[in-house]
């Protein structure tokens, strides 16, 4: 991993100095890399858990007064060990063995953003592939300054165009006949044994920011996304029913979800600090309904240092076809649907965590490095901690993944600005 | 597709948005921030757009770790993270 870091590094400080460019005609931009590593232990002996490293580097830079063009790579490099059928936690049938995986994906994106006035118009393409799923994303964006610049609209729309591998499942006779994808080995090869599923991805994304008095911004917003296509996990089973089937995962091929946030950031000048407050309503087609709130502090120890604090809570209902693996043994399913996933089970997150950030920017006349203007350097930590609402039997953890109660999330960064 | 709750959405977010413009514009009015008043809002600790790098990261982990998504404005490349 410090391989992979060390030529983030190099990518990102090489793409600065070639946008920064020789002589006295200079564009504008930045440049900035960052590692972050996802630690997600089981209390299983034997269960490693999940590990995602997540590298990320972005450089854009401004040609002329109108245009700035935007590139950037990051990566999922995933290792662990997760249950491969979702079942019950007591009994003959209890599940407790797990089976291990790696894998890689790659995600590269660039794009532009067009200002003239007050009006800015963005456009931007990602493609992302790992072992079993391909990503193509179109985006596009438009954003307007209005009433002396006291409010900014925006509006985003992106397109995915996803690409699912699964088992080839065309000739069963039901859905409690689906078999699950064995391994990624022949994915995306034309073999007879997987099929590609398609998924299509639309996200609206409208927002209005005002600035309210000298020292408060309010925003308000929302997202409005529909998937329609093959949203499961391939790889997956769950135990249904008192004759032991075990069928693949079947989510709907359809979903509708909805968004509404507000947030809103109040200076503290005599603190030189910032306080904001964030609260989010959601509710989707699967009747998973969640609220989220959110408190960030953020103050200056010195000019070149600068610490942020934060706290967040998450709280969700489950999907309507969920239940726990037990309740999925003795009730069978809830309709057509089963689902092994944490994330449609009823849960909530708490989340906490701080960040150091190191600032240095260029004094009058005299560039950093003979270069940049700003340097940053950052070290963040988040601890989140999951709690599963199903209701289980006394003295077990029988919702998804019960035997992982929390992940660390420890973040290093480095940007520069010429 | 269903056309008809897609065209339900979108007509209740230009609705809101239009509220939004009409409050605004009447408060914006009559208690605009004049440039000269900006200088605590040109700090990066008061732009919730700071640190597009950042939030992209967290966002990848959060909607892959909880059922919910949205309200932070990167949406981009799938992946098959569940």
């Amino acid at each position: 991993m410090r391989l992979q870091l060390r030529g983030a590094l190099v990518l990102a400080s090489a793409a600065a100095v070639l946008l920064a460019g020789p002589g006295p005609v200079r564009a504008e931009g930045d440049a900035s890399a960052r590692m972050t590593v996802f630690r997600e232990s089981s209390k299983l002996k034997g269960n490693d858990g999940i590990t995602v490293f997540h590298p990320q580097v972005d450089a854009s830079g401004t040609l002329g007064s109108s245009l700035q063009v935007t590139a950037g790579w990051n990566a999922d490099i995933v290792s662990g060990a997760t249950p491969a059928v979702y079942g019950p936690v007591t009994g003959p049938d209890a599940i407790s063995s797990a089976t291990r995986f790696t894998d890689t994906r790659n995600a590269a994106h660039g794009g532009f953003d067009y200002m003239s006035g007050t009006v800015s118009l963005s456009a931007a393409y990602e493609y992302a592939q790992e072992s079993d799923y391909k990503s193509h994303a179109v985006s596009v964006g438009a954003r307007g300054d209005l009433f002396d610049r006291n409010l900014t609209l925006a509006l985003a729309y992106t397109h995915n165009f996803d690409s699912v591998c699964n088992n080839n499942n065309t000739n069963v006779q039901g859905p409690l006949d689906l078999k699950p994808l064995p391994t990624s080995k022949h994915c995306f090869q034309n073999q007879p044994d997987v099929v590609t599923e398609p998924l299509d991805i639309d996200t609206l994304e409208p927002s209005l920011t005002w600035t309210a008095t000298p020292r408060l911004l309010l925003q308000g917003g929302g997202t409005i996304q529909i998937l329609d296509g093959f949203q499961s996990n391939p790889y997956r089973s769950v135990l249904v029913g008192n004759q032991h089937r075990t069928p693949q995962e079947n989510e709907p091929r359809y979903r509708q979800r909805y968004a509404a946030f507000l947030r809103t950031a109040y200076a503290l000048p005599a603190l030189r600090a910032s306080l904001s407050l964030m609260g989010r309503a959601y509710r989707d087609s699967w009747d998973v309904r969640a609220g989220t709130g959110e408190i960030d502090f953020q103050k200056y120890l010195a000019t070149f240092l600068l610490l942020r604090v934060r706290g967040r809570y998450h709280q969700q209902t489950g999907a309507v076809f969920f239940r726990t693996g037990d309740e999925y043994r003795s009730k069978g399913p809830a309709g057509q649907y089963w689902s092994g996933d944490r994330e449609l089970s009823p849960m909530h997150t708490i989340l906490f965590g701080g960040k150091l950030s190191y600032l240095q920017a260029a004094q009058q006349g005299q560039a950093l490095l003979a270069v940049f203007n700003e340097l940053e350097l950052a070290l963040k930590f988040d601890y989140l901690i999951y709690g599963l609402d199903s209701t289980c039997p006394v003295g077990t953890d029988c919702g998804p993944n019960g035997d992982r109660d929390h992940a660390v999330l420890l973040q290093v960064a480095f940007a520069l600005k010429f | 597709m269903d056309l008809r709750s897609c065209f339900r959405a979108a007509v209740a977010v230009l609705a809101l948005t239009g509220l939004c413009l009409g409050a605004g514009g009447c408060a914006t009015r009559r208690y605009a921030v004049k440039p000269s008043e900006r200088e605590y809002l040109a700090d990066r600790i008061m732009r919730f757009d700071a640190e597009p790098q950042e939030e992209a990261a967290e966002q990848h982990v959060l909607t892959n770790r909880e059922g919910a998504m949205g309200g932070s404005g990167t949406a981009g490349g799938g992946c098959g993270c569940n």
